[in-house]
């Protein structure tokens, strides 16, 4: 079998616009999620038992139901409830978006979580009131432990983002399948699409090993 | 929002969604059968000290954890019949993918848990005259599962969630089935959401169950 990887120079220029696709819907997730997730691991560690179950009840459901599902529930079913139309775009947007907040809550849970009670301890000690040991004690503290789940929650959403093809958003993965049909050529495609997304994931997966490893560091010292 | 139910099609079509849950789950368990296994081989080549095993190994390992479970399956699905001359069904494909997917998740795991054994064990062994062999059977193996079965099941689930991406190329999963009531009916409401609370009424319990098992490792472990 003959391979031919030399037409591929004809689609880089879709092939970059559906990469700058992708990683604009990333970006977006990433960011919205991030506050959305803050405000979730608010309601998750909340003293009232109603903020509890209701962030706990929606976490719990955004991690055991398939991104895919999640996605073509907001594409077909949101735009029905709330009676306008939605586009592709906007339905990729908010069910990324949602579980992104779901992934990030956790992390930011377990960050809290991990910070010593002396800590607390020690707040009480020196008279600190709520709102400060908050700010200036926990709040700090949790956010330098939470950055690993973080970063690692930005790979699974940059992985997760090709769903957002089955939707007809053209991001790396549906221009490649497109390009995949219309040239009858799926392996160097398809192989090229591949290459193209590990060349992105590579690097963040060893970043976010490497990060951890160095705040290790920063935490026991 | 004035939105009327109307729960006739999924009653209707219920059956269709537990035959394709049947087969979700199917799915699920040959591609955990995979991961598990091969899983373990991958983690115990990656102890060897001969680069020429590590090396393709690693490529394999970094290269499923880091590119998206759909272009695997895609992969998998249009290539694997044009470059081996192959034509295996859409099931098994999805088999092959999401268990290789897995295998490279699990062998991490096995990896972890492994490096957490104390070297002493090591040298127990040798001083007990156990081969290679014996060594990985009866002291790496029972322990390296126990340290990391959380993990284990954790990523088992999370295929069961990958799953539903091989409706995608026409397996008739669960999501699959969903998605053909739905368009049959134009109930997207009732369907997808009865299929989302399907696929929650399997990976919560699981989940849970992951929690208290972590919890009685690390008791375990203390010990």
């Amino acid at each position: 079998m003959d391979f031919d990887f030399s037409f591929l120079a004809e689609y880089s220029g879709v092939l970059w616009r559906g990469l700058l696709t992708t990683l604009q819907f990333v970006g977006i997730a990433v960011v919205l999620g991030l506050v959305w997730g803050f405000v979730l691991s608010l309601g998750r560690t909340s003293s009232n038992k109603g903020l509890y179950w209701l962030a706990t009840l929606y976490v719990e459901f955004f991690r055991g139901t398939p991104v895919l599902v999640q996605l073509f529930w907001i594409f077909f079913c949101l735009p029905l409830f709330l009676g306008v139309e939605l586009s592709g775009f906007i339905s990729a947007v908010i069910a990324l978006s949602l579980y992104s907040g779901a992934i990030t809550s956790e992390s930011f849970r377990a960050a809290l979580k991990s910070i010593d009670a002396s800590q607390f301890d020690a707040c009480i000690a020196l008279g600190l009131p709520q709102g400060v040991q908050t700010v200036f004690v926990i709040l700090p503290q949790a956010m330098l432990r939470a950055i690993p789940n973080l970063l690692s929650n930005v790979v699974s959403l940059f992985k997760e983002s090709a769903l957002v093809s089955a939707v007809g958003m053209a991001d790396l993965m549906y221009v490649g399948q497109n390009i995949a049909n219309n040239v009858a050529r799926p392996i160097e495609i398809l192989t090229a699409i591949a290459l193209i997304y590990f060349a992105i994931g590579f690097p963040l997966t060893r970043a976010v090993s490497l990060v951890e490893g160095r705040l290790l560091k920063v935490v026991k010292a | 929002m004035n939105y009327e139910f109307d729960w006739f099609y999924v009653k209707k079509g219920f059956p269709q969604l537990i035959e394709g849950l049947w087969l979700t789950l199917e799915l699920t368990l040959w591609a955990n059968v995979i991961g598990l296994v091969l899983g373990f081989l991958v983690a115990i080549g990656m102890l060897s000290k001969i680069k020429a095993i590590v090396w393709p190994l690693t490529a394999y390992i970094e290269f499923f954890r880091c590119t998206p479970a759909l272009i695997q399956l895609v992969w998998f699905f249009f290539c694997i019949p044009i470059l081996f001359n192959v034509w295996w069904s859409a099931e098994f494909m999805g088999i092959l993918a999401l268990g290789l997917n897995l295998a490279a998740f699990n062998a991490e795991a096995y990896r972890a848990a492994i490096q957490a054994i104390p070297h002493a064990h090591t040298d127990a062994s040798t001083a007990l005259g156990l081969n290679v062999f014996q060594r990985i059977i009866h002291v790496i193996l029972p322990q390296a599962l126990i340290l990391s079965l959380p993990v284990l099941i954790t990523n088992g689930i999370g295929i069961f969630q990958q799953s539903a991406l091989v409706a995608l190329i026409s397996v008739e999963d669960l999501m699959y089935q969903g998605r053909y009531i739905s368009t049959q009916t134009f109930r997207p409401i009732e369907t997808l959401t009865t299929v989302a609370l399907i696929y929650f009424a399997v990976s919560f319990p699981v989940s849970q169950a992951v929690t208290l098992i972590e919890r009685r490792t690390k008791r375990l472990l203390a010990n």
